[in-house]
């Protein structure tokens, strides 16, 4: 589809943001579904990084205010995929070649994924010579019994060996946690505990999802894997808010934990609808009135950017009804909630919700609880109805 | 001599309907005639011809009657006409079939040749015995390989007394004893007696709207002659109106200058509404009219109501407008405005039966293309109070309270089933536990009985039929009439969902019957509420005493924990899709319930 005309709203708008997608990985994690390959080789990566650098060229290219560069970018993030897989050389190219290209703020949040087992001190240096200052580690889990189940290639002591590097070499370390098959309540607090002990700020726990056509699901399918029942992931999950709320996280999203101004501003961005840029392969964007997704055939997106054109995209255009639906269900999953006046009338039994402890209602804002995250979709389907 | 040629006109006249049971061919046998006699060119031929409405040909059954004038040459070269009166098959127009008969002379009574006399068969031929009209026995189906002739005539011969030559045998399918029929037709029904100078007097049998000439009234002249032009008046009110056309049937309406003693045919009334012209009621001339009626009129009243919503609200303008319009053509529809603290804005109808309701129900889905909701079906009681008034209630939820209530009466139908004498326990088994009470039950030959009960229609129009038909194998035939209001211990039970009534839900039970019937209820409910954000009470309640309770259990998670840039477009997505799927759910408070809940509680076992 061809892009809309300039003049369009800057992608890159106050506080706007840049995502770039790695889409490789050493080996594929049986619950994954991004995009995502694990057949690849130098010549690959290299050309990938080449396109992402060209797709911001051919971007600027139709959009006025990218090409004139007045607005300065926020926050980067670089996820995947495992952008740790990149060679140290390839990843200095990725971020001159698109960050380098862009002005910048000087609070710059420059956030990069890795994987553990591809953690090395090499990336360490190279990464931190570009100027990155967050990492988000994919641990999910310090039980060797729970990666085994996830396909992780990666043990427990290679996991934490990362953690110490990290928190070593960069001011900011945030890590992903994960409940499911084989969580057991005790290992998962004293994890938690370990790592925010070892300087982890940051916390992303995450209730896993089975979806259709994973390893994982098929594993649960024929019985191999047994997934926690509803009850045990609640359990799991308030114990873990609580116990991140001991130590000084506050939960901030449905999913996310943060010390004091350690959230993630870039992933705050989103939920607050702020305009961002996506490059690479299965990478999104936001302009004002609609989202790209750039298709996640590597292939097809990198034959589109070496014949010059920008890859194959699916656009949603934005109706007022749906950036209205998006407005109330985004802020729902944060700490700050929706303000009342956004919640259709009678859409929700707001004093009943209050005395099951699902949220709060106070300054005029309906704030969900630990309790409330848990039940979320209901939550959204019952606004979404109401606004009509 | 003109006087002579009338009456010659009258002699050579012959009219007649067709009593069948549903499925015993009688549209066929229609299309029969029609060919035998020339009355249709072959390109205007197909099968069961005379039921028009897509309704009709698609469940066999006639809901509107189609009347035909069939010109006949018999062998001799002697000329006739036969007017044929379709007639409604189903024991919920029982008594537009009694206005169609009392506008013969004779009646053919069609039985198949394997099912033998059903049920409703017997009924209308006692209906037209009242009528003094000539009964031709006729068994139909006779080219069937397992077609049982001779068990079938002795069934005739035990019913009508008549002797075995009498009993003609066809095959509406191929058409064979069809020239017999017609032969018979003529020579054993009377030709209409009636003075063509009389004060003009037609019995209307049937009306349809017609938005060129408003009201239209199908007739039976009994006396004197109607003209294009003259004022005409009933006595069922006091408007008149002047005829704006009038004529014979075929397939269409043929115009004619005049209608006169003995003929079938149609009055075109300009009247706007087809309440004007009602079936059963008389037409005259008001210069020199009749001063009496023809006997046998009663308003047509309906016997089993149902509220009707819209599922989205927004339709309910359209759903007004339907009913105006299906009114138009069946002045047997009632209703009236109606709110339901669960479904909003709707209407209670009152229908003559189960099948009439069903067949609104479903025109009202399928040609207006609406979605609805319908309340359980229930009757009219006639409620007793303290202060000795008599109230009618047809909205179990408008029942007052019980110290308000001195007693309350309920509809008795007497019902008259007929079954393979197999099944006799079963089917006085299931009318027992419906509160029937047997009346009596007789062999009409070795195979088969007829049982008589007295039955609350309440239980009745729940799902009496489905139930006679599952215990028979579906050999079972029902029908029924009125009988009498009388007392009995009925208390209201509510339904309440999470404490507020669910008043579309409220039924009129029997005491004895009301744990059992709410804890079916309020179990059945609980399958059909998907679990939602707060557990949902559900409870049956007598007055403010539970008598049954359910939950249906929340969520205890639900929730998707990765929202992210990418994942937002998705989310929106399925939410919008969500959505629209619960447009099919009814928001009742906070609790979504699905419009399956509504039907279901007429499948609900007691």
């Amino acid at each position: 589809m061809a892009p809309p005309r300039a003049p369009q709203p800057s992608p890159l708008g106050p506080g706007g943001g840049l995502y770039i997608h790695v889409p490789f990985c050493r080996t594929l994690c049986s619950y994954c579904n991004f995009v995502r390959t694990a057949d690849h080789d130098t010549d690959l990566r290299a050309r990938t990084v080449a396109a992402c650098v060209a797709e911001l060229a051919l971007r600027r290219g139709k959009c006025a205010s990218l090409s004139e560069g007045r607005r300065q970018l926020r926050t980067a993030y670089i996820g995947g995929g495992t952008p740790s897989a990149l060679e140290p050389d390839l990843f200095t190219a990725l971020l001159s070649g698109t960050v380098g290209k862009l002005p910048v703020a000087p609070d710059l949040e420059l956030t990069v994924e890795a994987n553990p087992e591809s953690f090395s001190p090499a990336v360490v240096d190279a990464w931190r010579s570009a100027g990155v200052g967050r990492v988000s580690l994919g641990v999910q889990s310090l039980d060797a019994d729970v990666l085994q189940r996830l396909g992780r290639q990666c043990d427990p002591a290679t996991a934490r060996g990362a953690i110490v590097l990290a928190c070593r070499h960069f001011e900011r370390v945030a890590a992903d946690w994960i409940i499911g098959p084989g969580v057991q309540r005790r290992r998962l607090l004293a994890e938690l505990t370990e790592a925010i002990g070892l300087g982890v700020g940051h916390v992303s726990l995450y209730i896993l999802e089975l979806h259709l056509g994973s390893d994982l699901s098929a594993a649960v399918a024929a019985g191999r894997v047994a997934m926690p029942s509803d009850a045990r992931t609640e359990t799991l999950y308030l114990a873990a808010v609580d116990r991140l709320a001991e130590l000084g996280l506050r939960q901030y999203e449905v999913a996310n934990f943060a010390l004091p101004a350690s959230e993630s501003r870039h992933n705050r961005a989103y939920w607050s609808r702020r305009p961002y840029l996506g490059l690479g392969p299965g990478a999104h964007g936001l302009y004002g009135r609609w989202r790209y997704a750039n298709t996640g055939d590597l292939s097809a997106y990198l034959a589109s950017i070496e014949a010059g054109q920008l890859p194959p995209q699916s656009i949603d255009h934005l109706t007022p009804a749906a950036r209205r639906l998006e407005s109330v269900v985004l802020p729902l999953r944060t700490a700050a909630g929706v303000p009342l006046g956004l919640i259709p009338d009678r859409a929700l039994d707001l004093p009943r919700g209050v005395r099951a402890g699902f949220w709060t209602v106070d300054s005029g804002r309906l704030r969900l609880t630990a309790r409330g995250f848990l039940r979320i979709d209901a939550i959204e389907q019952a606004l979404a109805r109401g606004l009509g | 001599m003109k006087v002579r040629f009338l009456a010659k006109l009258m002699e050579q006249t012959r009219n007649f309907c067709i009593i069948a049971h549903i499925d015993h061919g009688k549209s066929t046998l229609a299309d029969r005639l029609l060919e035998r006699t020339g009355t249709l060119a072959a390109k205007e031929m197909r099968a069961q011809v005379l039921d028009s409405m897509e309704l009709e040909q698609e469940r066999g059954i006639t809901i509107k009657s189609h009347p035909i004038r069939m010109d006949y040459k018999r062998a001799d070269g002697e000329r006739f006409t036969l007017n044929l009166i379709d007639t409604p098959g189903h024991v919920d127009f029982h008594y537009e079939v009694s206005r169609s008969l009392a506008a013969c002379e004779g009646a053919l009574l069609v039985v198949d040749a394997v099912q033998g006399v059903q049920a409703q068969t017997i009924n209308n031929l006692y209906l037209a015995l009242e009528h003094d009209l000539t009964v031709i026995p006729v068994i139909n189906k006779i080219d069937l390989p397992v077609a049982r002739t001779d068990f079938v005539a002795g069934q005739f011969i035990d019913l009508l007394g008549c002797d075995a030559d009498e009993i003609l045998q066809v095959s509406a399918k191929t058409g064979e004893g069809v020239s017999d029929l017609l032969d018979a037709i003529i020579a054993r029904i009377p030709s209409p007696q009636g003075d063509p100078a009389a004060p003009a007097t037609a019995l209307i049998f049937d009306s349809v709207f017609d938005p060129y000439v408003g009201a239209v009234a199908y007739v039976r002249v009994f006396d004197g002659t109607f003209a294009k032009g003259d004022r005409i008046a009933m006595f069922a009110h006091d408007r008149n109106f002047e005829v704006q056309e009038l004529g014979w049937f075929r397939l269409d309406r043929i115009g004619q200058a005049r209608l006169m003693a003995g003929e079938v045919g149609y009055i075109a009334t300009g009247a706007k509404d087809v309440r004007y012209v009602r079936v059963g009621d008389t037409i005259t001339t008001l210069a020199a009219g009749c001063s009496e009626p023809l006997p046998g009129y009663t308003e047509a009243k309906p016997m089993v109501f149902s509220g009707l919503y819209p599922t989205d609200n927004d339709d309910y303008d359209d759903l007004l407008d339907a009913l105006q319009k299906l009114q138009m053509n069946d002045a047997s529809l009632t209703w009236e405005k109606e709110t339901s603290a669960a479904l909003g804005f709707g209407f209670r109808c009152g229908f003559l039966g189960l099948l009439h309701l069903e067949i609104i129900q479903e025109r009202l889905e399928r040609e207006y293309g609406l979605n609805l909701i319908a309340t359980l079906p229930n009757v009219e009681y006639h409620v007793l109070l303290s202060d000795g008034e008599i109230m009618i209630c047809e909205n179990p939820a408008r029942l007052p309270d019980p110290r308000e209530i001195r007693e309350v009466r309920e509809p008795i139908v007497r019902a008259t089933v007929i079954t393979p004498k197999e099944y006799v326990g079963n089917v006085i088994q299931v009318t027992l536990d419906r509160r029937g009470v047997q009346v009596s039950m007789e062999y009409l030959d070795t195979e088969r009985v007829s049982l008589v009960f007295d039955l609350p229609l309440n239980e009745l129009v729940v799902d009496y039929y489905d139930k006679l038909k599952s215990v028979s194998r579906g050999y079972a035939s029902l029908d029924y009439e009125y009988l009498t209001h009388r007392r009995d211990d009925l208390v209201r039970l509510d339904i309440l969902i999470n404490g507020d009534p669910l008043d579309a839900l409220t039924c009129i039970v029997h005491r004895e019957r009301a744990h059992n019937w709410g804890l079916s209820l309020c179990r059945k409910l609980k399958e059909l509420i998907p679990r939602q954000m707060f557990q949902v009470a559900i409870q049956a309640a007598i007055g403010s005493r539970v008598v049954a309770r359910t939950t249906v259990k929340p969520y205890r998670k639900n929730v998707t924990a990765k929202c992210y840039g990418g994942d937002i477009t998705r989310k929106r997505k399925l939410l919008e899709k969500q959505k629209e799927g619960k447009k099919r759910m009814k928001l009742v408070g906070t609790v979504e319930i699905p419009q399956e809940a509504f039907l279901a509680v007429l499948k609900v076992e007691r």
